[in-house]
């Protein structure tokens, strides 16, 4: 065994929950109703399409891996695993839990996984067939053992709690694809009980769930679907709901101070950024001085503080927690002088006129008046945006170097790493060089051949503390040259439930809104 | 009137066709799913199977073509977020909508015909003024607004209604008063104006002299004759308000179609553009076919006109 695969053993088997309890837990009892503030569209884990989906299926279905609420990685229906190579080629040798039974009753085995993988990698099925891609070959050998060859290093593949959700192969057999999808079956805390789309998901804590502790501490849950931020505050304070998720952020303080309510804030998955053409033939940002300055321009603790009511959390390249994150790396501070100083240092004197995208449909909150306030810092120091508003759809469209060549100019975008996750697979996108049909750099204004380099052992390093340690190095040039745009702030969601509710926010699936540990107090 | 009837019906099919074409290329213009669909780090691989999977790459004439020939079938394809039957989406949803249109509906007429008529009767009286600032009010305030408010007072500070959500009468209450305020100002002029040509006329006027009592006058003789006008525009009040559900709808948390188009605009979700505004054309073409045969049953001088 090699030193990096033993290390990664050594990382793996920590946190697995204890097994064999003296006394099977008590069954929950009492009912809840929670509000969420957007909705699932899908609840097969193979089918969907969006992270808003994880709100809805997170709760019913489970992975091999994921991650604590303190951030940290922990085995889950995985007991244990182990990275290895044969001939160069790494595979990963899995041992799953033998007390897990999905809610039909059916014992979890490895076949369940091998579907979900079939599942997982069929284009006609599934949106995300790319992150299997680097598989070779699923070989079953027990029913709580199975193996999973690469063709070569896939380093997203371990970043990304090994990708694949337990799904029941029997259940899918007896029922086919349509009621599959419809009344989701999983090993998770919650049954499905009813789905009304656009008002409701009603679950129902699972008995027989494996886990001792980390469970549901009430019988019924039902989830309220209610978008506008002042009808889900009149849901909350006229007791119509006890839990309720995305609190605006002009009201955090308000419900902070609420008797009888508590609240949490958590970071969400997305990861902001302002993106700038490095790659234009006559772009000033193409200069490491004018990037340095625009990094020194923009003043993003105070945006923070005044426009986002702190609802944010300034970042350096890697979110907290993430794999590579490094407390060490600190931000541009603001300076305003020092950045006019670098502007005349590269032949600006008097400034320039550039184009500002800014996406102006709420895909975060606040994100036009972020977008405005940041151009309006760049336009302080001689950097004259012409603002140009952007809905989603198009922007979405804009971004891409596939269908629009390169936009010139700054623009405002994100790409999440997870929560926690991993930069790999963003930095492959919009900080290494565009590669036409190649996957790299897909929504990428910048080129540096030594960063390319770097994202590309990158993305086949599966070695975690390898891959630790080369982010952070990437992180640091990445940093100090402003490459693939300059980071700002990931979103903070703050969540308020009344004291008769016990809640702990676990990150994932479905972004801290899993109900993984939510009851009513004894 | 058979005549009339199959013109306005031929009328009502060329315009669902020309909605259809209309709708079929503007959701198109607005750009690609596929992006919206995949993430960032989809493979090309995978974005060709996308689109083909989704019949996307075909060109424009024959998706519009295969389009029409299933919808004609009540086929409407599949929703590409939901991933299921785009009309089954919509019907689904087609009742709150059509109960929250129908009780705006009534809402309004309720505040627009008493505020009509005792603004006829009192015309140019502090009745009068204070009815018709009333019924401004309404075209004044943005309905998202107004459901706001409602919900700060009814919900919050008083705790007399829901806030939010689809259930019994009580649920029903807040949002129908925020959809149905908007057209009261407009009923109320029908009615008023209406009611002042009726309380002009011989008949009142003989009614008056042989000494019929007032109450009944306005009421019953003149109200019966000032109604026509403002019955044979209801039927478009009540298209206008299942367009224009949308916004309530999301306020109020309410499933209705308008707030799951609106969403499937934004996601490119083209399937359900397509049904549910296609649906709200044929709601639409039905109500203004009904307004128009009514005009020919309350007043037979128009059917025989025509």
């Amino acid at each position: 065994m090699k030193p990096w695969q033993a290390s990664i053993l050594a990382a793996m088997s920590l946190a697995a929950p204890a097994v064999g309890y003296a006394q099977a837990p008590k069954p929950a009892t009492g009912s809840l109703t929670i509000a969420f503030a957007a909705e699932a569209t899908n609840m097969d884990p193979a089918k969907y399409a969006a992270g808003v989906d994880q709100y809805f299926f997170g709760q019913i279905y489970e992975q091999l891996v994921r991650p604590s609420p303190e951030l940290k990685k922990i085995n889950w229906l995985a007991e244990s695993w182990e990275l290895k190579a044969d001939g160069g080629k790494p595979w990963l040798d899995i041992h799953i839990r033998k007390d897990v039974k999905f809610h039909t009753g059916d014992p979890l085995t490895s076949a369940d996984f091998a579907f979900a993988y079939d599942r997982l990698r069929d284009n006609k099925i599934s949106r995300w067939t790319h992150l299997q891609a680097a598989v070779e070959a699923f070989e079953i050998v027990d029913d709580h053992h199975f193996r999973i060859r690469f063709k070569h290093g896939d380093g997203s593949y371990i970043a990304d709690n090994l990708q694949l959700w337990a799904m029941s192969k029997a259940y899918f057999e007896k029922v086919g694809d349509e009621e599959f999808g419809k009344h989701p079956v999983g090993t998770g805390p919650w049954k499905f009980v009813s789905r009304a789309i656009k008002e409701e998901l009603r679950l129902e804590a699972f008995d027989d769930y494996w886990h001792p502790t980390a469970r549901p501490g009430v019988k019924n849950l039902i989830v309220k679907i209610i978008p506008e931020d002042l009808t889900r505050v009149a849901a909350f304070k006229t007791g119509a709901v006890d839990w309720m998720d995305a609190v605006p952020p002009s009201m955090v303080e308000e419900f902070k101070k609420m008797p009888g309510v508590t609240t949490a804030s958590f970071v969400a998955p997305n990861n902001l950024y302002v993106a700038m053409d490095a790659i234009g033939e006559k772009s000033p940002m193409k200069d490491v001085r004018v990037r340095q300055a625009v990094a020194h321009a923009i003043d993003v603790d105070a945006i923070i503080k005044s426009v986002l009511f702190n609802q944010g959390e300034r970042y350096v390249q890697v979110g907290r927690g993430s794999t590579g994150y490094d407390p060490d790396l600190k931000p541009y501070p603001y300076d305003p002088r020092k950045a006019r100083d670098l502007l005349k240092q590269a032949g600006y004197p008097s400034g320039f006129e550039v184009p500002c995208y800014n996406l102006t449909s709420p895909r975060e909150p606040y994100i036009k008046e972020v977008g405005e306030a940041m151009f309006a810092y760049l336009i302080s120091v001689g950097i004259r945006c012409k603002v140009q508003g952007q809905e989603y759809g198009a922007w979405i469209t804009f971004g891409r170097r596939d269908r629009q060549g390169h936009i010139d100019g700054f623009y405002s975008n994100m790409w999440g790493h997870g929560s926690p996750g991993d930069p790999g697979t963003p930095w492959a996108g919009h900080v290494h060089t565009y590669v036409p049909g190649a996957g790299w750099g897909i929504t990428s204004v910048h080129s540096d051949p030594e960063l390319d380099v770097m994202i590309e052992e990158l993305k086949q390093t599966m070695d975690q503390d390898k891959r630790d340690a080369l982010i952070r190095r990437i992180a640091r040039v990445k940093h100090e040259r402003v490459a693939g745009g300059f980071p700002t702030y990931r979103p903070v969601v703050t969540f308020a439930w009344r004291d008769k509710v016990t809640f702990v926010g676990w990150p994932l699936p479905g972004f801290w809104r899993n109900m993984q540990q939510i009851g009513l107090k004894q | 009137m058979s005549g009339f009837l199959i013109r306005r019906l031929a009328q009502g099919v060329i315009s669902i066709v020309g909605a259809s074409i209309v709708i079929f290329l503007i959701s198109r213009l607005s750009g690609d799913p596929i992006l919206i669909l995949l993430p960032n780090d989809a493979s090309p691989a995978l974005i060709e199977d996308t689109r083909r999977n989704l019949g996307l790459d075909q060109p424009l004439w024959r998706q519009y073509l295969i389009f029409a020939q299933n919808a004609l079938a009540g086929d409407f394809g599949r929703s590409y977020r939901w991933q299921m039957p785009a009309l089954r989406l919509i019907l689904d949803r087609l009742p709150a909508t059509i109960e929250l249109a129908l009780c705006g509906l009534v809402f309004s007429v309720l505040i627009a015909v008493p505020i009509g008529v005792l603004s006829a009767v009192h015309r140019g009286g502090w009745i009068d003024r204070v009815g018709r600032i009333f019924a401004m009010l309404g075209q004044a305030m943005p309905a998202f607004w107004v459901g706001l408010l409602l919900i700060l007072v009814f919900a919050i500070h008083l705790n007399w209604l829901p806030a939010f959500g689809h259930g019994g009468v009580s649920h029903v209450i807040l949002p129908a008063i925020a959809l149905g305020w908007y057209p009261v100002a407009a009923q109320t002029r029908i009615v008023r104006s209406a009611m002042l040509d009726v309380l002009d006329s011989d008949h009142i006027r003989l009614s008056r002299a042989l000494g019929t009592p007032e109450h009944l006058i306005v009421w019953k003789y003149a109200l019966r004759n000032a109604a026509i006008p403002l019955l044979t525009m209801l039927g478009v009040y009540f298209a206008a308000m299942l367009g224009g559900a949308f916004v309530v709808e999301t306020i109020f948390a309410w499933p209705g179609v308008g707030r799951t188009v609106v969403e499937a605009v934004f996601s490119r979700d083209f399937p359900v553009v397509q049904a549910g505004v296609l649906f709200t054309s044929i709601l639409f073409v039905i109500s203004n076919l009904l307004v128009d045969l009514s005009y020919g049953i309350v007043d037979p001088r128009i059917r025989d006109a025509r």
